[in-house]
């Protein structure tokens, strides 16, 4: 590997205090992620993925250690640092979409433009850009309620890359799509990855998990194991299934 | 972030849940337009009041017998018999300059065949129609030598030469007041209400018939001066008080006042009414307020996932306020606006309703002014700024992580 790494952690651990109680999500976590990579983060429910999902999407801060993200320490950041880094270096894909409801498929995407200041042109341009991309471009002014769950997804997916961010960080991306278009989701994940497309991908599911190119399993706030996935061996919890 | 963006963010958000929307809006019109009506009514009502005392004639004295204590009574009994005819003698003597004119006021049955009139009788002088500006239309009104020989002539107002004559004309004919038959020589032209006096209804006989033939003393309701020169009225106004009091033996039994003091006490009480009424609109529009900081609290709420994932993807702090903040601004500037075009309706509807209802209201009318639509909608705006920041405040510090996963 040439360089730094696009992410670093070192000895990340998140305590969290509800009343007497301490509850340590994540405990002295070190993973490397290098750019261009496609990395499943897998664990159960409890298992601290979700914590590792917000710190590594800069929407929380560990309570201890150091996140090192594209040669910055995100540790050091201000509230409104880390916006700006959400903005700009990290695209979020969610199980239940998140798109806004009252906006057109283009605003939705528009919406991270936006927020990094351009003008209503160049918003347009890069939204429509985008959502062709994703191939909807015959959908652009439909609402939500009016698309398809795996178009909503894709919806979603391009107002991820919509700012061309360092990392993809996709939480259970299929979690609300039937096998089939969750299949379509996680072809098109594979296609970002073959355009160079840094991708963190964070489920439970093992066969999610199996498009990636290598998988980080967490348990109990810990890594177990981290390993690169063959794909010509498929993993024993998901052989046999369709 | 560009202003326009939130704006029409702002719009669809308040569309749609319109019912919400003009609920809470509707607090904020109710608030404007009871700010704006108000003050359009009381600045109605007081250059109402000023107009009718100004039209009682200007540069007036008014002079008239002040009540006294109980022991002021026993101290000056005897020596003073209070305003007669004799002082305002005395005045037209010992100032030439001015016009003093006496008043004796009357309670009397008039009646021309079967019918009547029940009302005031004014004994007065022939300078009466100069002090108060109020004119004979038909005949004429009291000359010197009416006074002189004590005739039995009567002047009548417009309404009360209706009452008594129907449409015929009612000069020479004969009037009988009390049990005494007058001639009528003058009917005076409309004047209307003014300042609860109705001049259409008065009655008008020379002052030395009303001492002689029906009251016996001397004793007057009032005089009334006239000082043409403005710059005198203090002068005047001591001087006279000065020369009465010297007459009634040194008894201070007079009260000389001016239009000024009748102003005066107009404007306390008008900023009486601006405090209370003012008070009251206030307190409607901060209840407009607090109805927008509920809304928004709720509208926080409910939209906290959508806060989560603007924060996701790139809002900052300033960015969720501003939207959150625009939205009730646009809340009290769509009220406000409303509001000023309800006040406007409500203060003309009510003058309207006064011009028709109250006695000698004909001319009363709601007055609006640019500074008070301009009061009422900056302070509607500071309303939707004051009220809506602190829910603006919370949905900006939310959490982004939490927010997005909010159930």
């Amino acid at each position: 590997m040439n360089g730094k790494p696009l992410i670093a952690m070192h000895d990340i651990s998140k305590v969290y205090h509800a009343g007497e109680v301490s509850v340590h999500a994540l405990t002295k976590i070190e993973i490397t992620i290098e750019k261009g990579e496609f990395v499943a983060i897998v664990g159960q429910s409890g298992s601290g993925k979700t914590t590792l999902l917000d710190i590594l999407g800069c929407l929380g801060q560990p309570t201890e250690g150091e996140y090192w993200l594209d040669g910055q320490n995100v540790g050091l950041l201000s509230d409104e640092d880390l916006t700006t880094i959400r903005n700009q270096k990290i695209g979020f894909v969610f199980q239940i979409f998140h798109l806004l409801s009252r906006k057109t498929a283009l605003e939705n995407v528009q919406l991270p433009l936006q927020y990094a200041g351009l003008s209503l042109a160049e918003q347009r341009k890069g939204a429509t850009e985008m959502l062709k991309r994703v191939g909807l471009d015959d959908r652009m002014l439909h609402f939500p309620t009016q698309l398809s769950g795996g178009q909503q997804q894709r919806v979603a997916i391009a107002r991820a890359l919509v700012n061309e961010p360092a990392i993809l960080l996709a939480d259970e991306p299929t979690g609300n799509l039937d096998s089939r278009t969750g299949q379509e989701v996680m072809a098109m994940f594979g296609q970002l990855h073959q355009d160079g497309q840094t991708i963190i991908l964070i489920t439970h599911d093992q066969s999610v998990a199996q498009a990636a190119k290598r998988r980080i399993v967490l348990s109990d706030g810990q890594v177990v194991s981290d390993e690169a996935i063959d794909a010509s061996s498929p993993s024993k919890e998901t052989a046999g299934q369709p | 972030m560009i202003v326009q963006s939130i704006v029409i963010d702002a719009l669809k958000n308040l569309k749609s849940n319109l019912l919400r929307t003009g609920l809470t809006m509707l607090g904020v019109i109710i608030g404007v337009a009871a700010v704006i009506a108000m003050i359009a009514i009381v600045e109605g009502g007081q250059v109402w009041l000023v107009k009718s005392i100004e039209r009682l004639g200007t540069n007036l004295l008014f002079v008239w017998k002040k009540s006294l204590t109980l022991e002021e009574q026993r101290k000056f009994a005897g020596r003073s018999t209070g305003l007669r005819y004799g002082d305002a003698l005395a005045v037209r003597e010992r100032f030439p300059d001015v016009v003093a004119i006496p008043m004796i006021e009357l309670d009397q049955q008039l009646k021309a065949g079967d019918r009547e009139f029940s009302g005031e009788v004014t004994g007065t002088w022939p300078e009466y129609q100069e002090v108060r500006n109020f004119r004979a239309e038909h005949g004429r009104f009291l000359i010197q030598s009416d006074l002189t020989e004590w005739k039995r002539v009567v002047v009548l107002g417009k309404e009360v030469a209706e009452k008594l004559f129907g449409s015929g004309s009612p000069l020479d004919r004969e009037v009988k007041i009390g049990d005494q038959r007058f001639t009528v020589v003058g009917v005076m032209r409309p004047k209307g209400t003014v300042y609860g006096t109705n001049y259409d209804e008065m009655v008008f006989i020379p002052a030395t018939t009303a001492i002689r033939r029906f009251q016996g003393k001397d004793t007057l309701r009032r005089i009334v001066v006239h000082v043409p020169d403005r710059e005198e009225m203090e002068r005047v106004t001591q001087q006279l008080h000065s020369l009465l009091v010297q007459r009634h033996d040194g008894v201070d039994d007079v009260r000389v006042r001016n239009q000024g003091d009748f102003l005066n006490a107009v404007d306390r009480t008008i900023w009486t009414f601006r405090i209370v009424l003012g008070g009251v609109a206030v307190v409607a529009l901060l209840v407009g307020g607090i109805g927008i900081m509920n809304i928004m609290l709720v509208t926080v709420t409910e939209r906290t996932k959508e806060i989560g994932l603007r924060k996701a993807i790139g809002a900052r702090r300033r960015d969720i306020m501003l939207q959150f903040l625009v939205e009730s601004v646009t809340i009290s500037v769509i009220g406000g606006f409303l509001g000023i075009l309800a006040g406007i309706g409500a203060a003309y509807g009510f003058g309207g309703l006064v011009a028709q209802s109250m006695p000698g209201g004909g001319d009363w009318g709601a007055v609006i002014q640019p500074s008070a639509i301009l009061i009422a909608f900056s302070f509607a705006v500071f309303i939707g700024v004051f009220f809506g920041l602190y829910p603006a405040v919370k949905a900006s510090k939310l959490d982004p992580a939490e927010a997005l996963r909010y159930q």
